[in-house]
Formats: C-alpha cells, structure tokens, sequence
C-alpha cells in the first residue's frame, strides 16, 4: 500500500492501548487510536463502462457450506478473507459480523451486498464486467497493521489475479 | 471503514482505481480514501434502506460515477438518510 509513515507510532499507541485493555479487562474505544493520512496520492480514473469492476464488502459474508464462518467474536478482530462466485445466490451467505445490527441486511442482502445491482449495470453497459468473485471479509479489524500485512495483500493479489481495472469498496 | 479506506489506498497504489461509501465521516476524514460518498445512511445499511432499491441504485451510482475521475476527489456528500 502507499506508505503509512506514522505506523510505528499508531502501533505503539495501539499497543498501549491493548495493555489498558488487558488491565482493565474492557475495551475503550474512545482511547482507540484511528489511523490517519496527512493527504491521499493521486492516480488516474477509469472510463467504468470499459472496465472490470471488483466487489469487496466488510460485512463478513462467507458461504456456510463451503467455507468457514469469520471469528465474529474475536475482541481483536480476525484479517482473513473470502472468496466468493459472483453468481452465488445472495441467499446462499451467512454473516459472521459482531458489530453492526443485522436487521436491514436481514430484510435485504442489497443494503451491504450488491450483486444484483451490480449487475443490472453491467446489463445496462454502465459497468464493463463485474468480476467473476466477490471478496468478502469481516470489517472489525482494529489492527491496523495486521490489516495492511495480511488482508490487504489477500485483497490486492486477488483484485490483481482476476485483472480488474476498478473495485467498489462497501463498509458494514 | 478503516479497513476499508486502507484497502482503497493500496488497491489504488497498485493502479486498480477504487470507489467506496460511508456514513462514517470522521473516519473518512482520517483516512482520506482516493474517491468516497459521505451519507447520512448508518451501520448495517451503508446502501440504503432495506427495500428502497431506487435509493440503493442512487447511492451505488453516484458512488460509482466518482471512478471517472482522477484521485484524490474530495468527499462528495450526498444527501441519502
């Protein structure tokens, strides 16, 4: 990824932070230290309608007969990802997901997972091609550097394996 | 959203041209991802309401529409609740 230059700093806050955790045996998210970027780096914009488009969702989706459920309950989070068919039937996923409430997604998969929408564009020639896979992970992930050493690279080497030119990121 | 915005900062280094949506504005603002939608949406419906397709194409289109442009845009907010 582009440099986090102020890693070793956040990981020492964030290590602090494990070890108030630990004594206190409770977690203070006021006290956790977010990540932060001075500026973003510029780079090129695609033409959509013309390019493969990656969906990547947090909200800790996986396929229950095939794969493993995502450790929901970890207090420190779990950095794995999933790989999932395109042409899964959204009712084939189950969640593992501790940290959002589940009803809307319950009601409808599309609020957090929109293959069908998605596809409808691709029909309509607004999306080029949606990719062939969905990656899903669990976004409860406060390790920042585990983040950057483990998941994002599972990410981009898939992104980069099923040659997609654009990705469209959906938080939990 | 903080994995997220990470993930769309190393995807972009690795010149694969990123999108995402967010109802989460400080952490936006910390991360400072290449092309984003800020809503008034919430946890567990970052799209839109269940049901509401219409209002799910909308908040997927404008979010999308942001990948014509070079990096970094400036957070568009986009008036979805």
């Amino acid at each position: 990824m582009d440099a986090f230059s102020q890693r070793t700093e956040w990981q020492a806050q964030y290590d602090a932070w494990i070890d108030a955790m630990r004594a206190t045996g409770s977690v203070d998210w006021k006290r956790y230290p977010t990540a932060r970027f001075e500026a973003t780096p510029a780079s090129p914009g695609v033409v959509l309608a013309d390019a493969s488009l990656l969906l990547v969702s947090s909200a800790g989706g996986y396929l229950p007969t095939t794969q493993a459920a995502f450790d929901a309950s970890h207090v420190l989070g779990d950095y794995s990802i999933r790989r999932i068919p395109l042409t899964t039937p959204l009712s084939e996923y189950a969640y593992a997901h501790e940290h959002y409430a589940h009803d809307a997604r319950s009601a409808d998969p599309q609020v957090l997972m929109p293959v069908a929408h998605l596809l409808d564009l691709q029909d309509a020639g607004v999306i080029g091609e949606v990719a062939s896979e969905v990656v899903s992970y669990m976004g409860y992930q406060p390790d920042v550097g585990r983040i950057i050493d483990e998941t994002i690279p599972a990410i981009v080497a898939v992104a980069q394996a099923l040659r997609v030119q654009a990705a469209f990121l959906v938080p939990s | 959203m903080q994995s997220v915005g990470l993930l769309a900062r190393a995807l972009e280094a690795a010149g694969i041209a990123t999108t995402m949506t967010s109802w989460m504005a400080g952490r936006m603002g910390a991360i400072k991802p290449p092309r984003a939608t800020l809503t008034q949406l919430g946890a567990g419906m970052t799209l839109g309401h269940p049901g509401d397709a219409a209002q799910q194409r909308r908040v997927i289109q404008a979010t999308l529409d942001l990948l014509a442009q070079p990096a970094p845009v400036p957070v568009v907010r986009i008036d979805e609740r």
